[in-house]
């Protein structure tokens, strides 16, 4: 850099000049202030909807699985469109071989995990790194690229409305995964099965593999199961990873992060009576490394007033134990078939879940079935859950305002409906309406924001429609 | 202007800083800053929202991207005169000033030329001929101008973003000076002024933020009065044939400014003044460093 010493040059005086007149001409201008445009901004990578699927399996034949699922969440937020396709080759031993290949295609906006408040909000983050094409959609109006104060630094800045949920608008992204599933009988009781997945999308990848040995005891009517899997996920979040608890700015943030996860599965399937099959799961699971969100933030408010004071980027611990017990049922009662199952779930951020799930396949003519189906959910909040943090306290170690990890309860109803076309092939389509409800208006709330939603769950409704047959 | 819907959706947030308060804010396509040296929170505020208020009848008056601004009304105007408001007037006859003085190299005209340069780092350079029509379209002397009229030939079109940001900062330090004694310092997006002194009596410091991905800052600033601007961004380029193309363009040739500094700081008494001449300075190309040094002014310039 190089310092330019002071003089006064020509233009510069002539200038200088102008300038005065300039001002003394224009002077000071009335108060008619417009409102305000400004708007924009980069969502994380939101919830992945999954897609559900009905694989049957039918000896020495090739079966062909293609569907779609369009997933949308209330309130203009995630959108998802999933095609699906799978293919599973059955052997006339035994032997199955599947390959599974998804695309997701994600738009939407996901809460940023700021509170909502009665003013407008700004956030700010960094815009889009050069060589990035396709992550950015400031053709919706959302989001504005800015130019950081003192420096050249380009950021991106959008607003939130008074009295919203802040939403983070932004990326489309799309995930591209692969599953191949291999099982092969090595005794007339004995099967063992290797799996692999690759999952990859913009800034997050994900790798797996598994292993598992299921034997048949007591003339088949127990079937004992354990496997394990190995998973290693690389987050490269668009513009680096925020130090934890750090303000949000628009500087480009830290380098790529990664986790590992194990887990391990052990069941047993009964067959009970001669309608009535029972399977008992236990898993254990550990995860270690980044499990943050490098998008979200959390609001650290005004302690009288509840006015934000500022952002900072969340901070999840960095291990995670998991548990869960799973028991399920199917009952056949005449023509129709009942599944019945109910899940606990404990894990070491202090989460306590329970899910029970009821769904009943009747079949209305030989080639058509409805299957409604109804699942409820609860979950307690993990021990660094905040709406939001207040300042002057002293900052906890890790933090989130993460909804997922808030407490809720959720439900979903839904229906699918299933039409034999042909001997092998059916098409079936199913509906689903996902709800979350939680507490709006936590005790802990301060000034103004008593009068906020402070719950940030989502509603949401999903369609699937697919087509499947097998083929000799 | 008549006030229509004053709806005060201007807020933006306030936060306790050094001394005072800060009051950020998003307008004009950048983030906005007021540092103000005050203890009183609720004074803070309000002077934010009067910087808020001032900047944002700016922007809704001269930004391009509004069809309702004064300017998207004149390059409506298709051959028309259009007779302008006082206001209006005064930063045009300026802006007609500043492009005699800078021998035609600052242009308000010159912003069509951005339908063929595209700085996104690709090496996708538009041909001489896309630049040589859409040339035909700039150049303030085919514009007729006699103040308060203007008449601005049919698919010619006119920006004040090379100036309004800037003239907002002054104006905003005006008003501020008229209603409070509070120290303040004003930054829109980098075009920054201040009122006066701290209220200790000290400078204000201002950090140059490196042009370099990664490194931290290139130098600080210390201003007690005036304004300081910087041009100039290292990541808006072209590049073909191992030549660099910035996004500087000379309005008289349509091309790039070779050899242009990666980014020019200027200290000028007022934010319209300094913002010309980092700009001027820039268009100078690898004699910006010269060109500075021969009008005395205090720059900084990173290479």
């Amino acid at each position: 850099m190089q310092l330019i010493p002071h003089t006064t040059g020509n233009l510069t005086r002539t200038l200088g000049l102008l300038t005065a007149s300039l001002f003394a001409a224009t002077g000071l201008h009335a108060q008619d202030i417009s409102p305000a445009a400004s708007h924009s901004a980069y969502g994380p990578s939101p919830d992945k909807a999954s897609a559900t699927q009905d694989t049957a399996s039918d000896l020495g034949m090739t079966r062909i699985d293609t569907a779609i699922l369009f997933y949308q969440e209330a309130g203009g937020r995630v959108k998802a469109t999933e095609p699906v396709t799978s293919v599973t080759f059955n052997g006339t031993d035994g032997e199955v071989l599947s390959v599974k290949l998804t695309a997701d295609a994600l738009t939407g906006a996901t809460p940023n995990g700021a509170t909502p408040w009665k003013n407008t909000q700004t956030f700010i983050t960094p815009s889009k790194g050069q060589g990035v094409q396709t992550t950015t959609t400031s053709a919706s109006g959302h989001s504005k690229t800015v130019t950081l104060p003192g420096t050249d630094i380009v950021a991106s800045q959008y607003t939130a409305e008074p009295h919203t949920l802040p939403l983070d608008y932004g990326f489309r992204d799309t995930r591209y995964a692969v599953d191949v599933g291999y099982t092969t009988p090595i005794d007339p009781v004995t099967r063992l099965s290797v799996g692999g997945s690759f999952s990859s999308e913009q800034d997050f990848k994900s790798a797996s593999v598994s292993f598992g040995a299921a034997r048949d005891l007591f003339d088949k009517n127990t079937t004992v199961s354990a496997g394990i899997n190995l998973e290693y996920d690389k987050s490269d979040p668009y513009f680096g990873t925020p130090q934890p608890l750090s303000i949000m700015s628009g500087l480009t943030k830290g380098g790529s992060q990664s986790k590992g996860v194990f887990n391990a599965v052990l069941g047993v399937t009964q067959v009970m009576n001669r309608n009535w099959l029972a399977q008992v799961n236990y898993s254990l699971g550990a995860a270690n490394g980044y499990q943050t969100d490098p998008y979200r933030i959390l609001s650290v408010v005004n302690g009288q007033t509840g006015a934000p004071v500022r952002y900072l980027y969340e901070a999840r611990p960095k291990s995670r134990i998991r548990q869960s017990l799973y028991v399920g049922n199917k009952i056949a009662f005449g023509p129709t078939v009942t599944d019945l199952s109910a899940r606990l779930y404990h894990d070491s951020w202090g989460i306590t879940s329970v899910t029970a799930e009821i769904a009943e396949r009747v079949p209305i003519t030989s080639w058509l079935y409805v299957e409604p189906h109804a699942r409820y959910y609860s979950q307690s909040k993990a021990n660094f859950f905040h709406d939001f943090l207040i300042d002057g306290q002293a900052l906890p170690e890790f933090a989130s305002s993460d909804s997922r990890l808030a407490k809720f309860t959720a439900t979903t109803v839904g229906l699918k409906l299933g039409l034999k076309l042909t001997t092998n092939g059916e098409l079936y389509m199913r509906a689903d309406s996902y709800s979350q409800t939680g507490d709006r208006h936590p005790a802990t709330a301060i000034g103004d924001l008593q009068s906020e939603n402070l719950f940030t769950g989502i509603k949401a409704t999903s369609v699937m429609v697919g087509y499947t047959f097998a083929f000799e | 202007m008549a006030s229509k819907s004053v709806t005060k959706s201007y807020d933006g947030v306030l936060t306790p800083a050094e001394n005072g308060f800060v009051y950020r804010f998003g307008a004009m396509g950048s983030p906005c800053e007021v540092r103000m040296e005050t203890g009183d929170a609720d004074l803070a505020l309000r002077l934010g929202e009067i910087v808020a208020a001032s900047a944002l009848r700016i922007e809704h008056k001269y930004s391009r991207y509004r069809d309702d601004s004064v300017v998207s009304q004149i390059n409506a105007s298709r051959g028309m005169p259009v007779r302008l408001d006082e206001e209006t007037a005064s930063l045009i006859g300026y802006a007609a000033q500043c492009y005699t003085l800078s021998h035609g190299q600052f242009d308000i005209t010159s912003g069509v030329l951005r339908r063929v340069w595209r700085f996104d780092g690709s090496d996708n350079l538009p041909t001489p001929s896309d630049v040589e029509t859409v040339l035909a379209l700039v150049g303030w002397s085919k514009v007729g101008w006699r103040s308060p009229v203007l008449t601005l030939p049919d698919g010619m079109e006119i920006d004040l973003g090379g100036i309004a940001k800037e003239y907002a900062v002054d104006c905003a330090i005006q008003r501020l000076k008229t209603v409070s004694d509070v120290p303040a310092l004003i930054n829109f997006g980098g075009d920054l002024r201040v009122t006066g002194p701290r209220a200790n009596g000290e400078r204000w410091r201002v950090a140059i933020e490196s042009v370099e991905a990664g490194s931290r800052s290139e130098g600080v600033i210390e201003l007690s009065e005036g304004a300081v601007t910087t041009s100039g961004d290292a990541r808006r380029y072209l590049m073909k044939a191992g030549v660099r193309y910035g996004h500087i363009l000379d309005p008289r040739t349509g091309w790039p400014v070779e050899s242009a500094p990666r980014s020019v700081t200027v200290a000028a008494p007022t934010c319209v003044e300094a913002g010309l001449l980092s700009t001027l300075a820039m268009l100078q190309g690898q004699d910006a460093w010269a060109f500075l040094k021969s009008e005395g002014v205090k720059a900084w310039v990173l290479s």
